[in-house]
């Protein structure tokens, strides 16, 4: 008996061992952070997807979303593009949301309202607000920009990296810090811990379910908890697809008012 | 309110709307999940739906004067149930759309049918979109306050209480867009003009400087006759605009007519004079917020401003700022003045009691706060004018309970030191207001 639990357990080693030589553990905060930031926000050069959500609060009730996004990255791991086109509920259809992210400014986003047929600026300030009445915040849609937080690698687990991230301005936003496990294997954040002062998180991003898409390892199942008033928003990707080879001209104000259908159509 | 539910129930079922059916696919399999299996919906996006597919809503409101009116017997501001049902569909590169209205109003007794859009969108060429047939169009970057956005508004809905998208009035046109690079150029032509839906004694009495006291339904109704020759009094609107960085700029053109009737021919009916309209807008990010300024130049027919019967021309600027103040409070303010011009020829050729100041100033606040993840959104807006010394209050609440029911209440509050000033004369139509809507 004592013979082959013992192999099996060299194999394993040997397998950890392989597995080690192929990841080395990275030891640079920085460098982690880049490649998270980029395995979730920044896979292929542009991609589209449907998304539905469903949005459950305190008392359980519920309420669905669903929409089709589509991004651009303008530079890898910098500027990018966002197009939103919701399709449900009713109160919400053919509304657009439209985000030029900037690393070095504030975004400029647009909101177009059909039944007005107007388009909207919005302020770059309210970012941390919910997105679309869910528990995301716009933030956690197109992504937190790396350089508004000081990270901090606080232990290398087998599976996972776990950093501390701290805001460089804390009035900005109402969380004090939060602690993200990033997975080794494919550098995608799977849990976000969000505090405001005290030792329990009060809000938690997690990944449910990754899949691997063209190639690139991909969030397709998340969900926020807010775990101090209830309730919880899951959110699901459908039909995503890479490299679609999406124009520059997509994100304009000619999209808000006219759908790019082309584009927004479920690829064949 | 039991009985106003059925109503509306019945009016949907009338219109083929089968909520039942819609509440079924909503509520989910046992296994709590809401979106009723794994099963995605069909393309949203799609060519081919599987069967025609109607979105919309039915709704019933409510509303009253907060006074009597002497001008009019009528305390109901708003009494109706209203279907709004909309279609479209994509046949190769044509994508065909209908939106339409139909209620039964209380106050203007009757079954009104608002055919708000019916439109047929066309890419003939990949620079240039055509849209043509009955739409309703936006620009400018004023709120609720517009310069060179000469698009039919619908100042009885926005008066009443109905939801601000009536606020705009559709028109049949064709609106082409070209698109180049660095800029864009819309042109829309309405063959025949069309006016504002303006507050013209139904509903709400206004002040005649003629008569100098309130008018009002039946005998003071303005009835103008509409320039209807084809095709010298259509209207044609343009706007050159583009974007370089965050900084967005639009040149803007309009020929046509006031969209009131504010002009008086010799034989002293109310009519619509000519008006050409030039100007321009600049919008960008400031300091964490959005800031915006138009300014437009009202032509008129009355090149001297000695003819005291249709307006002078004008010059129109607006400057305003948009900032969230605290998470999920945003504020805004707008600073509008109207010059208008030749004014010692104006003052020469009319009588002092009723005339409009020289300098119209108009100062706008916007308040709006998001709460419950904006299930729960409350809302103050509000016109002041210094210049004028009146208001006009625009406080709303609005409450989503799930993904089809809404309810909604507010209030409009016009007041002023004087009679005939531009929101003074409505003191008497201040109303409240309520709304429950079902969407699907």
């Amino acid at each position: 008996m004592k013979t082959p639990v013992k192999a099996l357990s060299l194999i394993f080693a040997g397998a950890l061992w392989i597995g080690a030589v192929h990841a080395a553990d990275l030891s640079d905060v920085n460098e982690i952070v880049e490649r998270a930031n980029h395995a979730a926000y920044y896979q292929g050069e542009d991609g589209r997807s449907e998304v539905r959500m469903v949005i459950r609060d305190d008392q359980g009730r519920e309420q669905l979303r669903q929409f089709t996004i589509l991004r651009r990255d303008v530079e890898d791991g910098g500027d990018q593009q966002f197009y939103v086109a919701f399709s449900r509920p009713a109160d919400v259809r053919n509304t657009v949301f439209m985000v030029a992210k900037h690393v070095a400014r504030d975004d400029d986003r647009w909101l177009y309202l059909p039944g007005l047929d107007l388009v909207k600026r919005i302020s770059a300030g309210d970012k941390r607000t919910s997105f679309v009445g869910s528990h995301f915040f716009y933030e956690d849609v197109s992504g937190r920009n790396p350089a508004e937080d000081s990270f901090e690698l606080v232990e290398t687990t087998a599976e996972h990296y776990r950093l501390k991230a701290t805001p460089r301005e804390s009035q900005s936003v109402e969380f004090s810090e939060y602690r993200l496990w990033i997975d080794k294997t494919t550098m995608l954040p799977v849990r976000i811990d969000y505090f405001d002062g005290g030792s329990e998180p009060y809000r938690r991003v997690e990944a449910l379910e990754i899949e691997e898409i063209q190639g690139f390892p991909t969030v397709v199942k998340s969900r926020v908890s807010d775990l101090r008033g209830g309730g919880a928003t899951t959110m699901e990707f459908g039909f995503m697809k890479y490299d679609i080879g999406l124009p520059d001209e997509v994100f304009s104000e000619r999209s808000l008012r006219t759908l790019p259908r082309d584009w927004l159509r479920r690829p064949q | 309110m039991k009985r106003a539910l059925t109503a509306l129930l019945a009016l949907s079922v009338g219109l083929g709307v089968d909520l039942g059916a819609q509440a079924a696919t909503d509520s989910g399999s046992p296994e709590g999940d809401a979106w009723g299996g794994d099963g995605w919906a069909d393309d949203a996006w799609s060519d081919e739906e599987s069967a025609p597919v109607l979105h919309g809503f039915v709704e019933a409101a409510a509303g009253g004067r907060l006074q009597d009116d002497p001008a009019l017997s009528e305390d109901k501001t708003l009494a109706e149930l209203r279907s709004h049902l909309e279609w479209e569909r994509s046949v190769g590169s044509a994508h065909y759309s209908l939106k339409g209205d139909l209620y039964a109003d209380g106050v203007e007794d009757g079954l009104q049918l608002d055919l708000r859009e019916a439109v047929v969108q066309l890419t003939p060429v990949e620079w240039l979109d055509i849209q043509a047939g009955q739409q309703v169009s936006t620009w400018g970057t004023g709120d609720m306050l517009f310069l060179n956005d000469l698009f039919p508004k619908d100042w009885k809905s926005f008066f009443s209480g109905r939801d601000e998208t009536y606020l705009k009035a559709p028109a049949a046109g064709i609106k082409g867009s070209l698109y180049a690079d660095g800029f864009s150029l819309d042109l829309i032509w309405t063959p025949l003009f069309e006016p504002d839906r303006y507050i013209d004694g139904e509903r709400f009495s206004y002040f005649s400087p003629l008569a100098g006291r309130q008018m009002a339904a039946p005998d003071g109704v303005i009835d103008a006759d509409e320039p209807d020759d084809f095709p010298e009094d259509g209207e044609l609107a343009a706007r050159l605009y583009g974007r370089r960085g965050s900084l967005e700029w639009a040149l803007y053109g309009y020929r046509g007519f006031w969209k009131q009737p504010n002009g008086l021919s010799s034989g002293g009916d109310p009519i619509f004079p000519r008006l050409d309209v030039f100007g321009g807008s600049l919008r960008a990010p400031l300091g964490g917020g959005i800031a915006n300024t138009e300014i437009a130049w009202y032509e008129g027919a009355d090149a001297e401003g000695d003819d005291p019967l249709i307006p002078n021309d004008q010059l129109r600027w607006l400057a305003g700022y948009e900032h969230e103040l605290v998470p999920r409070l945003t504020g805004a303010m707008q600073y509008y003045v109207e010059w208008i011009q030749d004014y010692d020829e104006l003052k020469s050729g009319s009588p002092a009691l009723y005339r409009p100041d020289e300098l119209r100033q108009v100062v706008t606040l916007r308040l709006t706060w998001k709460s419950m993840r904006d299930n729960l959104t409350l809302s103050w807006f509000n016109y002041w004018s210094p210049t004028d010394q009146d208001y006009y209050l625009r406080p709303s609440v609005s409450y989503r309970l799930d993904d089809n029911w809404t309810l909604s209440a507010g209030a409009n509050l016009f007041g002023g030191e004087q009679a005939h000033t531009f929101f003074g004369q409505f003191e008497e139509g201040s109303n409240l207001w309520a709304r429950i809507r079902y969407g699907f």
